[in-house]
C-alpha cells in the first residue's frame, strides 16, 4: 500500500507539472486542475524521502539491484493499477488514463519544475517485479537465446560431421571396394548384405564393416568425430584442441597370423595403451622404446614382445609409411592375443581367460586438430594403403623357430600366472558345482513316486559315493608310497 | 557377416547422456517442488544436452519424457508465479 501511495504521489507530481501547459486534457479532473506548484506543500508531511531523480529519466537496470527506474511509458499502465488501489483506499476521484504522447516533449520540464520546489520529493523506484515491460524478463530472454544458440550449433555440427563422413567415404570408397567384396554391412539383415553406405551410430560416430578379403575375417572402420553437435563440447574444445580419429580394427583369421604382440605409436598413446590393454600389459613388459634405431622419427615409439618381431615388422615400406605420415598416426597395434581393454571386475579375477582374437588395430588422427574440412579426408587415403599393406604383411610374416618357442613360452607363462591367481576361486567354483549336482540328484530321488525306483536310485547314489571314497583312499596311499 | 556389436561399451565409453538425463530430471523435480525458475531452465538445458549426446541405440521415449518433464517444470513455475526470474545470486 505504501508503494502504491508513493507511486500515486509521483504521478500527481507529473500531473501538476503538466497541467500548466495542457490545461484542456484535465477538464474532468477538478482535483488535479487545482493543483499547481504551491500545492506541492501538501506533500511535505506525506513524503519523507527526498527527490533524487526526475521521473522521466531512463536508467538501465543494474545487476545488483532489483529496483529500476522506470520509463514513463511503462509507468502508465502500472499507475492505473495503483490508482485502483488508491481509489479504494482513499476514496479519490476516478483516474483518467493519460496519453503517452503528452509526455514526449516534457523530458526537461519536470526537471525545472521540481528544482523550483522548496521541499524535495522522493521518487521511489518501482521494483522490477511490479513493472510490466519486456525488459524485466531479461533473464528469460537470455535463457531462450541460449537454447536457440544450442539448437543452431546442434544442426550445424551435425551437418558438418555428416559432410566429413561422406567426404571420407567418397575418397576411400574405390580402394575399399577393390579390396573387399562386402562393404558396409549394418547387421540389420540376417545375411550379410553390402549396403555401400556408412552406418551412422551417433551424431559423431560412423561405422563401416568391410569383409570378403583373403586373409582377414573382416575390417571395422569407425570414424570418431568430435562432438560438434554439442555446444558444451565445442566450448571445452576451445580450451584444448583434440583431433577427429579414424579407428580401424582388422580381425584376422587364425591361420593367417603368427603369434606376436607389437605396437607402434606416439609415446603418450603407447603408455596409455600399455596400461589399458590386456595383451600389451601382459606381453610387452618394457617401456616404449624409441624407434630411431629403425629410422622412425622421434615422435614414434615401439612396444614389442620380442626384438625379432620388431625387426620383422619394420621393413622399408613400413618405415616409409610411418615416417611420412607420422603426424597422422596415433597408434598401430598388432596382436594375436587381443581381448580389448582390461576388465575391472568386482569379484576379483574372472574365472576364465578372456577370449582373444588376432587383430590389427590402427588409430589415425585426422589432420586439422578439430578444424577439419572435407578435403582433409584425402590425406588419409595413403594410410588406408598402409592398412592393406599391413594385412598382407601380417599374413606373410612368420616367426622363425626361436621366435616361435619364445612366443609359446610367453603365452604359457601368462596362462600359468592366470591359473595360479584364480586357483582358489576355481576350486570353490568346482566345489559348488559338485554340491549342486548332489542336491539335484537327491531331489530327483525324492520326487520319484515309484518306491521301487526310489530305492534303486538311492542305492546307486550310495554305491557311487563309496567308489569315490575308495578312489580317494587309493590316491592317498599312492602318494604315501611315493613319498616313502 | 554381421558386424560385431559392442554390448557394454557404449555405457562405459561415454556416460554423458545418462548423467544429463538424470540431472535434468532432478532439476525439473526441484524446480516443480521448490518453485525455483532457474532449476526448471537448467533442467531444459540438461535435457537438450542429453539429447545431443545420445547414442542412436538409445530409447527416444526416455529422452522425450525427460524433455517433457523439464518443459512442464518451466511452464508450471511461470503459471504459479508470473514474475520474471530473479538471478539466484
Amino acid at each position: 500500500a505504501m508503494k502504491a501511495f508513493h507511486a500515486f504521489c509521483v504521478v500527481l507530481l507529473i500531473f501538476g507539472s503538466v497541467s500548466e501547459a495542457k490545461f484542456d486534457d484535465f477538464e474532468d479532473e477538478e482535483d488535479i486542475v487545482e493543483y499547481d506548484d504551491n500545492d506541492f506543500a501538501e506533500f511535505e508531511d506525506v513524503t519523507e524521502d527526498s527527490v533524487t531523480e526526475s521521473p522521466q529519466r531512463v536508467i538501465t537496470t543494474e545487476d545488483d539491484e532489483d529496483e529500476t527506474t522506470v520509463e514513463l511509458e511503462g509507468q502508465d499502465e502500472n499507475q492505473e493499477g495503483d490508482f485502483e488501489d488508491a481509489d479504494t483506499q482513499e476514496g479519490d476521484t476516478e483516474s483518467e488514463p493519460y496519453d503517452d504522447e503528452e509526455f514526449e516533449g516534457y523530458e526537461d520540464k519536470p526537471d525545472t519544475s521540481s528544482s523550483k520546489n522548496k521541499d524535495p520529493i522522493t521518487i521511489v523506484d518501482v521494483p522490477a517485479h511490479l513493472q510490466n515491460s519486456w525488459e524485466s524478463y531479461y533473464l528469460e530472454i537470455l535463457m531462450v537465446t541460449g537454447l536457440l544458440a544450442y539448437i543452431m550449433n546442434y544442426i550445424i555440427g551435425k551437418n558438418k560431421n555428416s559432410r566429413l563422413a561422406q567426404a571420407w567415404f567418397n575418397t576411400h570408397r574405390e580402394l575399399l571396394e577393390s579390396n573387399f567384396t562386402l562393404v558396409g554391412d549394418d547387421g540389420t539383415n540376417k545375411e550379410a548384405t553390402s549396403t555401400g553406405k556408412l552406418n551412422q551410430e551417433n551424431e559423431h560416430i560412423y561405422n563401416l564393416w568391410c569383409s570378403g578379403r583373403v586373409c582377414c575375417e573382416g575390417m571395422l572402420i569407425q570414424l570418431r568425430f568430435l562432438k560438434r553437435q554439442d555446444l558444451l563440447n565445442v566450448l571445452a574444445r576451445m580450451m584444448r584442441p583434440v583431433s577427429d580419429q579414424v579407428q580401424i580394427k582388422v580381425t584376422m583369421n587364425d591361420e593367417d597370423m603368427d603369434t606376436y604382440v607389437f605396437a607402434v605409436g606416439t609415446r603418450k598413446a603407447l603408455v596409455r595403451l600399455q596400461k589399458e590393454m590386456q595383451d600389451l600389459s601382459e606381453f610387452c613388459s618394457d617401456k616404449p622404446k624409441s624407434g630411431a634405431k629403425y629410422g622412425l622419427p622421434d615422435s614414434l615409439a615401439i612396444l614389442s614382445e620380442m626384438g625379432e618381431v620388431t625387426e620383422g615388422m619394420m621393413d622399408t615400406k613400413m618405415v616409409h609409411f610411418l615416417t611420412h605420415y607420422a603426424d597422422k598416426i596415433e597408434s598401430v597395434h598388432f596382436s594375436d592375443q587381443f581381448s580389448g581393454p582390461k576388465i575391472m571386475q568386482e569379484e576379483g579375477q574372472p574365472l576364465k581367460l578372456p577370449d582373444t582374437k588376432r587383430t590389427l588395430l590402427f588409430t589415425f588422427n585426422v589432420p586439422g586438430s578439430g578444424n577439419t574440412y572435407p578435403k582433409d579426408m584425402e590425406a588419409l587415403l595413403p594410410l588406408m594403403n598402409m592398412v592393406i599393406y599391413s594385412i598382407d604383411k601380417a599374413k606373410k610374416f612368420r616367426l622363425n623357430r626361436e621366435g616361435k618357442q619364445k612366443a609359446d613360452k610367453n603365452r604359457a607363462r601368462v596362462e600359468e600366472n592366470f591359473l595360479k591367481l584364480t586357483h582358489v576361486q576355481r576350486q570353490e567354483a568346482a566345489q559348488s558345482r559338485r554340491e549342486e549336482k548332489k542336491r539335484a540328484e537327491k531331489e530327483r530321488i525324492m520326487n520319484e513316486e515309484d518306491p521301487e525306483k526310489q530305492r534303486r536310485l538311492e542305492e546307486a547314489a550310495l554305491r557311487r559315493e563309496q567308489k569315490k571314497l575308495e578312489k580317494k583312499q587309493m590316491k592317498m596311499k599312492q602318494i604315501k608310497v611315493k613319498a616313502m | 557377416y554381421k558386424p560385431p556389436p559392442s554390448e557394454c561399451n557404449p555405457a562405459l565409453d561415454d556416460p554423458t547422456p545418462d548423467y544429463m538425463n538424470l540431472l535434468g530430471m532432478i532439476f525439473s523435480m526441484c524446480g516443480l517442488m521448490l518453485k525455483l525458475k532457474w532449476c526448471a531452465w537448467v533442467a531444459v538445458y540438461c535435457s537438450f544436452i542429453s539429447f545431443a549426446n545420445s547414442r542412436s541405440s538409445e530409447d527416444t521415449k526416455q529422452m522425450m519424457s525427460s524433455f517433457m518433464l523439464s518443459i512442464s517444470a518451466v511452464v508450471m513455475s511461470y503459471l504459479q508465479n508470473p514474475q520474471p526470474m530473479t538471478p539466484p545470486w
